[in-house]
């Protein structure tokens, strides 16, 4: 007997270690390693200039205009990017919500965007995107509009790489949206049903309040996973034209790997890091299931 | 004429389902064009590539002279290399990942021990955090061990995936407890409990860890590109950004073909386990 309680002791032990040793070195290491080279000066380029240098990284964050820049313009773009997301996914998710013939085989066309890399759609959004031969403005002038100019212009580019990752994350946001509103009980909507309440008022006054803990779930995750968002921007613009698509990301990226200034780059990071980590626990704290 | 009310609800009835399909058709549409021209663009030549795009003509989804040059050329610059490491990655990570993810769901939800709660929101807190963003002072971590440029450094530090632990803990939460019971009180260690009793029964959230690990180490950019910049480790995202940042030189019909094998992959796959995929990536946001 007493053998079997010493082995039940370290059973869990034996299934919890290689999951949680990896996420402690490969999730949790990083985040403290981070915060950590924010605090030197660190060329990868020169070996051995290594140097503390105490907060000045972080004060570079804010006074160089570039590395500010990014932020503003990131702001910029998580205000616009996330509610479109998550307003338009809400939307698709009402759409798809029926019972009417054929539903099933729309839903599975929805969920293809879902499966294609940021990447691949970056570099075929880019190509259907060229100002002189691109799809889309063959399209445009087909129904006459006048050709536009899209990623090569500073006034259109953030706004088409918002379009782009667009076509990823409201098919994928609305996903949790639909299997929310599948989880709300028929009574409800039958009772609003019979007392005369038109579509757009269930939508409004009995499905929205209902959802609203995937709202602000999905508003959260969303806002989070774009503020990582890098690849259109390495792709397709360079953070330009005229910076107008320099996220912190590219930049982070930028300073750490192309000038090897892993110091200022962390610094970049940990300030969206502590950003992000506000965010999540107070989403922990509020979303918490109460038992 | 006068319609009496029934049939006024019926035609309004009609006015919604086709005004309902209008809207789906539609989008579907802006699904599958952009996906469709990028399939048709890969089997065409360089100088017809744009020929129906602008002024765009419906053309523009079928080849215009039909030819496998783009394909030919991407395999010639080591395409099938990216195609194969990308698979192997894939195939590697699903097994591990699956044992690494399983092995701690089922710690969570079957067993009893110390700091369960604390360990448990660990593993929450890991998937709400993405990786891209510790993505560089990971990189510092991984060329300190000396993992550049080699398989591990590309495997293991996505092993443990969050998402993956979380639904396979929600999974074995709802196994029956007289199915364990049973077995252990015939003297039968939990490793076996889990091995012949678990495992076997638990195919649908095998099947969503497997699909969400492969689809997670196919689309992975940044962080390959990071870590493995040598030919040899080249995978497929990385690939397909290499033929897509030498537009310069046009190559046109190239990114057309490497894109369309790098979404071919991917949206076969999810077609067919579209259900086993979806249920794994809700049951991180529902019941969290």
């Amino acid at each position: 007997m007493l053998k079997s309680v010493s082995l039940d002791r370290w059973t869990p032990v034996f299934f919890l270690a290689p999951a949680i040793v990896l996420l402690l070195v490969f999730r949790y290491i990083p985040i403290v390693l981070g915060f950590e080279e924010a605090l030197y000066t660190n060329s990868l380029s020169q070996a051995g200039a290594r140097k503390f240098v105490g907060l000045s990284n972080f004060l570079a964050v804010f006074e160089d205009p570039v590395v500010w820049g990014s932020f503003k313009t990131t702001l910029i773009f998580s205000l616009v990017v996330n509610p479109l997301q998550v307003g338009l996914a809400l939307l698709l998710a009402e759409l798809v919500n029926v019972r009417v013939p054929g539903i099933a085989v729309f839903r599975a066309i929805y969920l293809i965007p879902i499966a294609i890399s940021a990447p691949v759609t970056a570099i075929a959004w880019g190509l259907a995107l060229d100002p002189n031969y691109g799809l889309v403005n063959g399209i445009f002038r087909t129904i006459g509009l006048p050709r536009q100019p899209f990623l090569q212009s500073p006034d259109q580019a953030l706004w088409s790489i918002i379009g782009i990752i667009s076509w990823i994350g409201v098919p994928y946001w609305s996903l949790f949206f639909l299997a929310g509103l599948q989880g709300i009980s028929k009574d409800v909507l039958e009772s609003a049903h019979v007392d005369g309440a038109s579509n757009l008022r269930t939508f409004l006054s009995i499905k929205l309040p209902l959802l609203r803990r995937i709202i602000a779930f999905v508003l959260v995750s969303d806002t989070v996973v774009n503020f990582t968002l890098f690849a259109p921007v390495y792709l397709l613009t360079r953070g330009g034209p005229q910076l107008s698509t320099h996220l912190v990301m590219y930049e982070a990226y930028r300073r750490g790997l192309v000038y090897g200034d892993i110091g200022i780059a962390s610094a970049i990071i940990s300030v969206l890091l502590i950003v992000v980590i506000v965010v999540v626990v107070v989403e922990f704290i509020v979303l918490r299931p109460r038992h | 004429m006068k319609l009496d009310a029934a049939t006024r609800a019926r035609l309004r009835k009609a006015r919604r389902q086709i005004l309902l399909y209008a809207l789906l058709i539609g989008l579907a549409i802006a699904v599958i064009l952009p996906i469709s021209w990028i399939i048709a663009s890969s089997f065409t030549t360089r100088e017809t590539v744009w020929k129906n795009a602008l002024p765009f003509s419906w053309r523009a989804f079928f080849p215009e002279e039909f030819t496998l040059d783009g394909y030919r050329a991407i395999f010639e610059k080591d395409f099938g290399t990216a195609l194969l490491n990308t698979f192997f990655l894939g195939a590697v990570t699903v097994v591990l990942g699956i044992a690494v993810g399983a092995m701690s769901g089922f710690a969570f939800a079957r067993l009893n021990f110390r700091w369960k709660n604390f360990l448990f929101a660990l593993v929450v807190f890991s998937f709400m955090i993405p990786g891209d963003l510790t993505i560089i002072p990971s990189f510092v971590l991984v060329r300190d061990l000396g993992w550049l440029n080699t398989w591990h450094g590309l495997i293991v530090p996505g092993l443990a995936n969050g998402i993956v632990i979380f639904l396979f803990r929600q999974f074995f939460a709802e196994i029956p407890q007289d199915l364990i019971d049973a077995p252990r009180v015939d003297g039968a260690t939990w490793l076996q409990v889990f091995i012949r009793i678990i495992l076997p029964v638990s195919k649908p959230a095998l099947i969503s860890a497997g699909v969400i690990l492969f689809l997670g180490q196919w689309n992975n950019f940044f962080w390959p590109l990071l870590v493995a910049p040598v030919p040899e480790l080249r995978v497929v995202q990385v690939a397909v950004s290499i033929i897509g940042i030498e537009q310069n030189v046009n190559l046109w019909e190239q990114m057309f073909a490497s894109s369309t094998l790098a979404m071919l992959v991917p949206v076969l796959l999810i077609l067919p386990f579209q259900r086993y995929y979806v249920g794994g990536i809700l049951g991180s946001g529902l019941k969290g």
